[in-house]
């Protein structure tokens, strides 16, 4: 030790001893206390502590939140919670739970009704925590069950909030449904917030806005008696409701266009042109997202999943068709802005166009004569466009179609939007190693070939038009509330761009779609309406082939080959509030097949605007009546 | 690199097998506190825990080859590093539990505040090795030290993660009380500590002094603190003279113990191994310990015996308080059993650690180069 003197700079080894002694002597004696703290847990209190750790009485248990409850634009209730009941078993020592089993079983045979519970494989050592046994059970179950509590050890019945779609089909593509989280989004979880059991939202706006509505779970402290019944709480911290989602959708429209589509399978989608705002969102064939409440059945779910109409599949957002005769908007729209045409250009039309050696024929056999571009879009006379397409070609049409917003999602506050597809020369060479042939452009002038739009960009594509030429972002959501009204977050209107078209040019085209409803020999005549106010397009997209699919919904599909019925329009001329996209799937013709579903949807807001107005308008009383008299 | 011959000879083979040994029970114990949870999360936790404890085997294998003067010239790097990282957290950091403490680091979870326990010690102790005084230390000479210490300090409190904020005042006390302080200093020392600990309250947000009121009366929180140490205590208690056995721990198995693969492993050892158990492990520790202050002890120079005595004590402090908390007998706040509880930071800071403190015996013959 003296070498080391020299080395502690001058400091006393004897005074570092002295402080190592004292460190050894206060390690020792707190080690010595936690074995004497351990003497007095473990072998005076030892006994009493396993009594209490077999018996153990008191338990956490998780307080599920409320759901946010979601709103239409009017505060119509469309998704609400109520109670469900579950049956738990909580084990013990001193309990069976296959005993439990067998007991509930005769219970509930003696009302003719049904246990049946997959029972959980016993832990290795008969240690495991509390079972569900059955989920959401009847009120009839819930009264057995509560009556016989002191017969059934073990047994005790948990309440949880499920949620509650009220016209569960009507929205279900727009509200999606709940189910608990997977493993998979466990895993994602880094927050920590979710664990096992928890409810998440599985698609629509119950995925989209799950941040919102799950609220926080809260937790109770609760004794439990040897019977497992629950006889005190001990503490308690209360769960956070979920915020409240206040939608954009009218649940009248949305009532309207749900059954207009009447178990057919298409889509509408009603937007107001002026902001994006989705005033209804329909798609069927749909689901009832009750059934996903407390965990779907797997006989529903192959029923839903397997059927070859895909009622899960959101068709307004998520299903790609060909646009038809609707796309030669976007033809003209090009044509006239690129100076390739005016509106005096004509083409004569005598039902079919040369080119090369192939043949495209008009829909009119016999042909439109000579037209000018006013009547090509009232009649939609298919020569006039192959010849003006021609004009334009492919990579010009591309780029007028990316402005209108097709080709691409719009952004619609809902998962799994889908983008359609806009061909040009380069993607058929990537895609393909192929070069674009003519041929194929002329196809396109008609909205035939490649391209593929959704419902939801097709109506945007013609609202922007109505509204002057502003590409809005498509938005459900209006605002979001918190249990007691405050207005946490209000959703603006988006502008994500312009058409870039001229005003001169817009009102040529809004003129020739105002033609189109009200004009003699206009495909769309079945909307003209006493105000002349509806203006839109036809469509009728042709189906070259499906596969030979089995349907257990055989009526969805009447005519496999059938065309698609397409129409999308907006009303009133000036300043139009509503626009509309109608997609009939084999249905047959726009003009006959989509657009009456239409026009049922154009006189149901205005219908509702006008009693709207008439009741803001206050009645007259007596006394103004009688002025009114003598005035006369 | 020529390997000095002493350098092995005189490797401290007794202190790397007790770390083995300890870390082995600490693994077992994993793997039971992870046993029967349907909950997949836990599933592999022994499986990393070993991977864990091999990379902290790699990293004190790196440490050993370099002498530890050479290392303590990067001290304030290293301490300046660590610091930067708490920074880190605080602004980019993940929360979990209400609190503060994680940063993604080379894809991993990393707790910077584990990292800060060691660095802290390694500056003071460079620090005092610079700064050699005659007799014992006044106030005005720890200006320098007291800012080491207050910068971390502050960071950590903000997260808030009081039970660090804890085991680095009770380091710091100890290490302060090794090289020695005038009484009066101390005196005046602890008076201004304890005026400024309330003046820091105003300067706290209203969930800080929440989570703060929480901590120092657990009643407030019925679900949480209390309910852990009834639980813990139940369990501690059930295992009686030679426990459940292996894997047996009803308290474990059916999940009534909280966290209880970190903080509160200690309860789920003593629950399935009992009296006998829990004193074989402490005295394990003890033997760690007082082996670890040996080597204090008997090092070579001051920079030295200052890095060993403040990890020895590091080590002594967590085990002192996590087994007083999980016993009932201290407040519940976050702090890991070393080598037992499961965590990536900790084992491989302690690991590094262990092998400063290999360092420091192996070359305790060794003269200056």
């Amino acid at each position: 030790m003296s070498e080391n003197h020299s080395r502690l700079n001058g400091h006393e080894p004897g005074d570092f001893r002295k402080k190592f002694k004292i460190a050894f002597a206060i390690v020792s004696i707190m080690l010595a206390i936690l074995i004497m703290r351990m003497w007095h847990l473990q072998v005076i209190r030892g006994d009493e502590l396993t009594q209490r750790s077999e018996n153990n009485s008191v338990r956490l248990r998780k307080i599920k939140p409320l759901r946010g409850v979601i709103l239409d634009t009017n505060g119509q209730v469309l998704v609400d919670n109520q109670p469900s009941f579950d049956i738990i078993f909580v084990p013990n020592r001193n309990r069976n739970i296959d005993e439990a089993a067998y007991r509930l079983r005769q219970l509930f045979a003696t009302r003719s009704l049904t246990f049946s519970a997959d029972l959980p494989a016993l832990g290795k050592r008969g240690w495991f925590p509390p079972v569900k046994l059955e989920k959401n059970i009847s009120m009839e179950k819930l009264a057995i069950v509560e009556t016989h509590a002191s017969d059934l050890p073990g047994i005790t019945i948990d309440v949880v909030p499920i949620r509650q779609y009220l016209n569960g089909e009507m929205v279900a593509h727009i509200i999606g449904y709940t189910g608990e989280v997977s493993r998979e989004e466990l895993k994602k979880d880094m927050s920590g917030d979710f664990s096992v059991g928890d409810i998440t939202g599985k698609d629509g706006l119950e995925k989209q806005l799950d941040q919102y509505l799950k609220g926080k779970s809260g937790a109770e402290q609760v004794e439990v008696n040897v019977l497992g019944k629950e006889v005190k709480v001990i503490g308690k911290i209360e769960p956070v409701s979920g915020y409240n989602v206040v939608l954009t959708v009218d649940a009248h429209l949305q009532k309207v266009a749900w059954e207009a589509l009447q178990d057919r399978a298409g889509s509408v989608v009603v937007i107001d042109p002026r902001d994006g705002a989705v005033l209804a969102l329909a798609s069927s064939p749909a689901f009832d997202p009750n059934l996903f409440n407390g965990g779907i059945s797997a006989e529903d779910w192959d029923d839903l999943s397997n059927d070859s109409s895909h009622p899960m599949g959101n068709r307004a957002i998520a299903g790609q068709y060909p646009p038809g005769s609707t796309y030669k908007l976007i033809v003209a729209a090009a044509a006239l802005e690129e100076g390739l045409i005016t509106p005096d250009t004509a083409f004569n039309c005598n039902g079919s166009f040369q080119f090369g050696n192939r043949t495209f024929k008009c829909w009119q056999k016999h042909g439109h004569g000579r037209v000018n571009l006013h009547r090509a879009i009232v009649e939609s006379c298919d020569v006039y466009f192959y010849n003006v397409g021609k004009l334009v070609g492919v990579d010009k049409l591309a780029e007028y179609a990316r402005r209108f917003g097709l080709g691409q999602p719009t952004g619609i506050d809902l998962p799994r939007e889908k983008s359609g597809l806009i061909p040009t020369r380069q993607w058929k060479q990537q895609r393909f190693k192929e070069t674009w042939q003519l041929g194929e452009t002329i196809s396109l002038s008609i909205g035939q070939g490649f391209n593929l739009v959704t419902p939801i960009q097709l109506v945007n594509a013609y609202a922007s038009l109505a509204n002057g030429g502003t590409i809005y972002q498509p938005r459900l959501v209006k605002r979001i509330e918190t249990a007691d009204g405050r207005v946490l977050k209000a959703f603006e209107p988006q502008q994500k761009g312009s058409i870039g078209l001229s005003e001169k040019n817009i009102e040529i085209l809004k003129y020739g779609l105002w033609g189109v409803v009200n004009e003699g020999g206009g495909t769309g005549h079945a909307l003209k309406r006493r105000e002349e106010d509806v203006s839109g397009k036809t469509g009728t997209a042709q189906v070259v082939s499906l596969p030979d699919e089995k349907s257990r919904r055989r009526k969805y599909i009447a005519s496999k080959h059938g065309d698609h019925a397409l129409f999308v329009c907006y009303a009133p001329y000036e300043n139009p509030e509503i626009a509309i996209a109608v997609i009939m799937e084999h249905a047959g013709h726009g003009g006959s097949a989509a657009a009456p579903i239409a026009r049922k949807i154009i006189d149901a807001y205005f219908e509702g605007k006008n009693s709207a107005n008439k009741k803001s308008q206050p009645p007259l009383t007596v006394s103004q009546k009688s002025q009114a008299g003598n005035n006369r | 690199m020529k390997i000095d011959r002493r350098l092995l000879f005189n490797f401290d083979w007794t202190l790397l097998f007790l770390i083995l040994a300890i870390s082995l029970v600490g693994l077992l114990n994993i793997y039971s506190a992870g046993y029967s949870l349907d909950n997949f999360r836990q599933e592999t936790l022994y499986l990393k825990q070993t991977q864990w404890i091999f990379i902290g085997l790699a990293l004190m294998g790196i440490i050993i080859c370099f002498d530890y003067r050479f290392i303590c010239r990067f001290a304030y790097v290293i301490y300046a590093a660590s610091v930067l990282l708490l920074v880190l957290v605080s602004l980019y950091g993940y929360a979990t539990h209400g609190s503060q403490r994680w940063i993604i680091l080379g894809g991993f979870f990393f707790q910077p505040s584990e990292l800060v326990k060691l660095s802290i010690i390694i500056a003071l102790a460079k620090y005092f090795d610079d700064h050699i005084i005659e007799g014992r230390y006044k106030l005005r000479e720890l200006y320098i030290p007291f800012l080491i210490v207050v910068v971390p300090f502050l960071f950590i409190l903000k997260q808030p993660d009081l039970g660090t904020a804890l085991i680095l005042m009770f380091l710091i006390l100890s290490i302060t009380f090794f090289i020695g302080i005038e009484w009066k200093s101390l005196i005046l020392a602890c008076t201004g500590g304890m005026i400024l600990i309330p003046l820091s309250w105003l300067f706290l947000r209203d969930y800080q002094k929440e989570r703060v009121m929480t901590f120092f009366n657990p009643e407030n929180d019925p679900l949480g603190s209390g309910y852990h140490i009834l639980q813990s205590i139940i369990a501690v208690g059930s295992g009686g003279i030679f426990g459940k056995g292996y894997l047996k721990g009803t308290q474990t198995q059916l999940k009534f113990l909280p966290v209880q693969q970190t903080d509160f492993v200690f309860s789920v050892f003593a629950e399935e191994w009992g009296f006998i158990g829990g004193v074989v492990l402490v005295a394990m520790f003890l033997i760690l310990i007082l082996w670890c202050m040996k080597i204090a002890m008997h090092s070579r120079d001051l920079l030295g015996m200052l890095i060993s005595f403040g990890i020895t004590m590091l080590v002594f402090w967590e085990v002192f308080i996590n087994v007083g908390m999980v016993l009932g007998m201290l407040p519940v706040v976050g702090i890991p059993l070393p080598f037992l509880s499961y965590g990536g930071s900790s084992m491989v800071v302690l690991m590094a650690a262990m092998g400063l403190l290999l360092n420091v015996s192996m070359r305790r013959f060794i003269l200056y180069p």
